[in-house]
């Protein structure tokens, strides 16, 4: 995206879009929390004294103190470590597995409201069919074929993830498919690959951010479910997800172990949420172009 | 205003009607004996015959009653519907007499052919009963049950006249009358099952409300799925007039943290569990509710003796000696469950293993370099395999700190949910798996007999011939000390070798309301409702 001399109105766009987003307050703030979040998951051990599997035994669930933030938890584990080293887990997967699903879901949707017609009718109802499988099932039959893995757990999320937004993309460039601005690129006689990738895509970046700021945390706590059933990550590793679950059953006797995941947790949410709505409304061309 | 004024009062009253607090179903229950029991799961039939789970348990011995019972806080047989019994000097042909006042909840009497009628069902391999072999016994029993022998009266069940009923059993079996308290030894009303189809027929609607005919002090009122099981006093059972109680209702609440609330807010009188985190406020604030007290039962970790590294004693031997189970039960369990350093839960009927499995690190990592792994170097990377369940989980994350702390060797967790793990254990697709065995009736064979050479439940594949040897002498022997110190000798052998790691004895957790009146500690985890009654105090 930064070749920039390739053509003068995608150089503008991107640098239009990024002008747009900044006078966004609520945007930039969620843009920088969210850095902050991930730097400090990733540089885990250098923020933390204790490892994330260390147990005190004798020292059991302990709230807040100076030499444990944000408390311990039942096997006197610091819950501040546990929470950044989830925080990798859990953007490890919710990233992933949104890109698995975006790869997928986006070139067939909009190949199949392109195209239209009888492809359109059999690439949806594939869609349908594969839709009604139970999650549960599908991943259990994973599990048994291929064994625990971490990446069939990203395969596994991100074909589910997929579905919904192959059936997003494809509404949208039904819609758009009959516009102007198609039909013109149609007369110049553009491929049919440039006008899906060039055209028609750019134009439906707005609904794929935002689904993608839905779906990341969605596939977080899917990932606790998973971890479950025995597929996703195994202790004494912890997650978001797990520590939200595991604070929640104790939360009675042990406030703290519920409080700070889950403040963690729904910082994440909005903060992608708020960034996700400023990109929609800096990347919309039709919004970017009346302004600038 | 005349109209206006009544109804501003009947708005008043109505508001300080629904502020007053109001009765729960506890104090209501306390009142009108009214017995509510948390029972944990949903139970899947009431059927004696084709059940294994506790939850089933508790409604059917409300619901039916066995030749022999048992007082409360106390496992010793007293007559149940046989009011009295002989055994022959061999001690393999009792005889019991039915009483002749025993009736079934229509009105029927209750005969020896009944019986007959019953231990023919709960042994026809046609209705895959998960307890047929609590009746194998009998003689002939086994052979019946694996479908060697058709023809039911080789089998060692005689109705010799109305009333009486003679039994053969095998071998004398010194627990036999403790054995007929269990479920599996219930009788069932014969024109009930034949009238909603065979004898061998799985789960036919006979169980169901209405249809349920039983011989117990309670009988079936209604049964609401996910919602509750209600019985109320039987008006046929021969002892009725010592039955206090009018009704029980049980409620089947699988959280555990749910059913802990719903007894704080007086839904429930006795609740099954409770959860690990509540102990210490319970204890702190309310000792007198909480009740923890001994089960028969031994939680431990089962080892895949046929996959290497397993296949040799000594790396066993190191990380059953490896394992700080004090840690565990002080820092993790927390509700004085005793460590385990043998087998079998001491006092069980008076046997009291003395062979032990010590705690030692330095003999623990002696070994394991005599194995070929000195300080862990090479340990083949293992799983450890339980259920999926927060209790387990824990245990599992300390007992990996532990071996990773004294041995050096890392493991890594497993879960699975309990069908898969099952299929796991059973096909030996595993390295370690947790494990649990509560007793079905109070003699050490209940808990020594799971290793015998191919047994069943034996999942670590072990065999030891000495061992088979040592049982099956026990099986046939009548003295009790010369039984017991053949059990001790099996027990030594299961200990040396150690294809399983005995980790903590079981407590019964549940919380009982102190209005709970003869609900006494239970090993079995077993209370005869004919005597609870409810009693508030002021």
């Amino acid at each position: 995206m930064s070749r920039k001399n390739e053509t003068i109105q995608k150089s503008s766009l991107w640098e239009d879009s990024w002008k747009q987003l900044r006078k966004n307050r609520a945007a930039i703030a969620g843009l920088i929390i969210l850095i902050i979040l991930i730097i400090a998951s990733a540089a885990a051990p250098l923020l933390t004294p204790y490892s994330f599997e260390q147990q005190d035994l004798a020292l059991g669930a302990s709230p807040p103190s100076a030499s444990h933030w944000l408390g311990t938890d039942v096997l006197g584990r610091d819950l501040f470590t546990r929470l950044l080293y989830g925080g990798r887990t859990s953007f490890l997967v919710g990233i992933c597995a949104t890109v698995v699903s975006l790869l997928i879901g986006v070139p067939y949707g909009a190949i199949s409201g392109y195209v239209g017609g009888r492809t359109d009718s059999i690439m949806m109802r594939i869609v349908d069919i594969l839709y009604t499988m139970p999650f549960t099932i599908l991943v259990i039959i994973l599990m048994v074929v291929f064994g625990r893995n971490i990446l069939l757990m990203f395969a596994a999320i991100g074909a589910i993830q997929w579905l919904v937004m192959a059936r997003i993309i494809r509404g949208q460039v039904l819609a758009l498919r009959k516009q102007a601005f198609v039909e013109a690129a149609v007369a110049i006689g553009a491929s049919h690959r440039r006008i899906i990738f060039k055209h028609i895509i750019p134009n439906v970046l707005g609904i794929i951010i935002v689904y993608t700021t839905l779906t990341i945390p969605r596939v977080m706590l899917m990932e606790t479910f998973l971890s479950f059933l025995g597929l996703g990550i195994q202790p004494p590793m912890s997650s978001w997800g797990l520590l939200i679950r595991d604070g929640a059953s104790v939360m009675e006797s042990y406030p703290w172990l519920l409080i700070s995941p889950a403040i963690v947790f729904s910082l994440t949410l909005f903060s992608m949420n708020f960034l996700g709505d400023g990109l929609r409304d800096a990347l919309d061309p039709r919004f970017s172009k009346g302004k600038s | 205003m005349n109209v206006k004024a009544p109804i501003l009062l009947l708005c008043a009253t109505a508001i300080l009607a629904s502020c007053a607090k109001r009765e729960t179903p506890v104090e209501i229950g306390n009142r009108e004996q009214i017995l509510h029991r948390g029972i944990g799961t949903e139970p899947k039939n009431l059927d004696p015959q084709t059940t294994s789970g506790m939850p089933e348990f508790y409604i059917q011995s409300a619901v039916f009653e066995g030749l022999t019972a048992q007082q409360p806080g106390d496992s010793r047989p007293v007559p149940g519907t046989a009011e009295r019994w002989d055994i022959s000097p061999d001690g393999t042909v009792y005889t019991f007499y039915i009483r002749p006042d025993a009736k079934w909840s229509n009105g029927d009497p209750v005969t020896a052919g009944d019986f007959v009628f019953s231990y023919r069902r709960a042994l026809s391999p046609a209705l895959s009963n998960p307890y047929a072999y609590m009746l194998y016994c009998l003689k002939n029993g086994e052979a019946f049950s694996k479908g060697d022998i058709t023809d039911f009266s080789e089998v060692g069940v005689k109705a010799l006249d109305e009333k009486t009923l003679q039994i053969t059993l095998n071998a004398p079996t010194p627990y036999f009358l403790r054995l007929l308290k269990h479920h599996s030894w219930f009788p069932v009303h014969p024109p009930t099952i034949l009238k909603f189809g065979k004898i061998d027929d799985r789960d036919t609607k006979w169980t169901r409300a209405g249809n349920l005919v039983g011989n117990g002090p309670f009988t079936l009122t209604s049964w609401e799925p996910n919602r509750k099981v209600v019985v109320e006093k039987s008006q046929t059972y021969w002892d009725r007039d010592t039955v206090r109680l009018k009704e029980i209702h049980f409620y089947p609440i699988d959280d555990m943290h749910a059913e802990e609330y719903a007894f704080r807010t007086g839904q429930l009188h006795i609740t099954g569990e409770t959860p690990m985190e509540r102990i210490k406020h319970y204890q702190e604030n309310n000792p007198d509710v909480l009740k923890l007290e001994p089960l028969l039962g031994t939680y431990y970790y089962e080892i895949n003796t046929q996959r290497p590294p397993f296949d040799d004693v000594r790396v066993r031997r190191a990380l059953a000696l490896a394992l700080d189970r004090e840690k565990i039960v002080n820092y993790v369990l927390k509700a004085g469950q005793p460590a385990a350093y043998h087998f079998t839960p001491p006092d069980t009927a008076g046997y009291t293993a003395q062979a032990r499995i010590a705690f030692n690190v330095e003999e623990a990592r002696k070994l394991l370099a005599e194995a070929g792994f000195p300080n862990g170097e090479g340990f083949p990377k293992i799983e450890l395999l339980y259920n999926t369940h927060k209790g387990h989980m824990r245990i599992a994350e300390v007992v990996q700190q532990i071996w990773k702390e004294n041995l050096n060797i890392d493991i890594s967790l497993l879960n699975m949910e309990w069908k898969t793990y099952l299929t796991q254990k059973k096909s030996h697709k595993y390295s370690i798996a947790r494990a649990a065995w509560i007793g079905d009736y109070e003699d050490p064979s209940t808990f020594l007999e799971m290793f015998i050479t191919g047994g069943g439940n034996n999942d670590a594949a072990w065999s030891n011939p000495l061992y088979d040897q040592l049982l099956a002498k026990a099986g046939r022997e009548m003295d009790k000390t010369k039984r017991f110190s053949y059990f001790q000798q099996a027990e030594k052998i299961l200990m040396d070798e150690v294809p399983i790691i005995p980790i903590y004895f079981y407590r019964n957790k549940s919380l009982v309301h102190p209005a709970v009146k003869n609900w006494e500690p239970s090993l079995m985890d077993r209370h005869p409702y004919k005597y609870v009654y409810l009693e508030a105090d002021e």
